[in-house]
């Protein structure tokens, strides 16, 4: 066995438990996991799309996964990354094998933790994670909220 | 002994205050309260911060409205709030509604309430299922203080998420180490402004209940 699947049988299982422990909640309690990654890397940016670039381009230098692209809409607030060939898919897999939708995202945690430290940002808020086993990919929402002002902007994400 | 169930069933969650201060017997009382729930091995890991000071519950007032408006805004986005709230038939009512809980002003009261009690517990070792204990002793709150004609509301938002819980010790100084103070939830307090309407609909026990075996509903 390697090491990446021996490690996501090992996530796969915390986060059944957690979701077990905590139901639709446990997203809410996960935004730290992948941080530390991120944080050992020195991100350097004064804009959203910098900060967002330069953690983009340190996750997929550490092969993490193979290729990120992200856009960003709804009146600014959402945040949608499209992950390709994640380290990570296998525990998505077991999770979902499990009857679990997939909820906890190390790369999109990384990226917003980036955005409350580095520009400041109030709070994010992770809202939808897809998984695409057939195609490699995964897509994750986020809501992010550069001031607290931004809180109650609202749209139509289905037309995003 | 009295029957309880009165006072179970007649208790709604109270979100809007007169400025009046709860006396200090009736918060002693729920207090009283709160140390008598349930806990496993008699641990007793709960801690009660009573806040009174203004500047404090303005700070967690806007944590809590930060945290969930966070959320339902995205909720919003996602068409999620707008199905929860779709019994509301009037539009502008709906509308009033929906703008009140993504804004997250539904959380925001604990500005407004006279006294505020974070519950919080200890995590330290030989420590067992702090998160149920403290949910015992936050059902006793609310029971001491309906029976003392007060309102209350147990409110998680501005704890739900990591980062938040973390905001909120920093704001009353609660060690923030994972492993040292568990924040479950606080519960505002003090003398309703809102009317006790009916309580809300509950599902009926025949849907609630199984006997003997999983799924099995008639009655032996």
């Amino acid at each position: 066995m390697d090491a990446i699947q021996y490690y996501n049988q090992l996530l796969y299982r915390m986060e059944e438990l957690f979701y077990h422990e905590l139901s639709d909640c446990a997203p809410w309690k996960t935004e730290y996991v992948g941080i530390d990654f991120i944080q050992s890397k020195d991100i350097k940016g004064s804009t959203e799309d910098e900060v967002i670039s330069a953690c983009i381009r340190e996750i997929v230098c550490a092969d993490l996964a193979k290729d990120i692209s992200y856009s960003i809409g709804g009146k600014g607030i959402l945040l949608k990354l499209r992950i390709a060939a994640c380290r990570h898919l296998p525990k998505e897999t077991m999770l979902r094998a499990s009857g679990i939708k997939p909820y906890n995202c190390p790369i999109a945690n990384m990226i917003l933790d980036q955005l409350v430290e580095k520009l400041g940002y109030t709070t994010t808020y992770m809202a939808d994670l897809s998984v695409d086993e057939g195609s490699k990919e995964c897509i994750a929402m986020a809501a992010v909220y550069a001031t607290p002002d931004k809180i109650g902007v609202v749209s139509d994400w289905s037309k995003e | 002994m009295a029957d309880i169930i009165d006072v179970i069933t007649s208790r709604k969650s109270i979100r809007r205050y007169k400025p009046d201060l709860v006396p200090d017997h009736m918060i002693d009382k729920i207090l009283e309260a709160a140390r008598w729930a349930p806990t496993g091995e008699n641990y007793q890991p709960w801690r009660f911060i009573v806040i009174r000071d203004p500047e404090t519950k303005n700070k967690i007032g806007d944590l809590s409205r930060i945290g969930s408006g966070s959320r339902m805004t995205a909720w919003y986005c996602q068409g999620h709030m707008q199905k929860r709230f779709e019994q509301i038939q009037d539009p502008e009512r709906r509308a009033e509604v929906l703008r009140f809980m993504y804004s997250g002003q539904v959380s925001e009261f604990a500005k407004q309430a006279p006294l505020v009690i974070a519950v919080i517990g200890s995590l330290m070792e030989g420590s067992v299922d702090v998160p149920y204990d403290l949910s015992a002793a936050v059902e006793n709150m609310l029971l001491e203080a309906h029976s003392l004609g007060l309102g209350a509301c147990w409110v998680h938002g501005p704890v739900a998420t990591t980062r938040d819980a973390k905001k909120f010790k920093e704001i009353l100084g609660i060690p923030t180490g994972m492993g040292q103070y568990k924040v479950l939830a606080y519960v505002a307090v003090g003398w309703p402004a809102e009317e006790r309407k009916h309580p809300r609909p509950k599902k009926p026990l025949e849907e609630l209940v199984y006997w003997e075996k999983f799924g099995r509903t008639e009655r032996p």
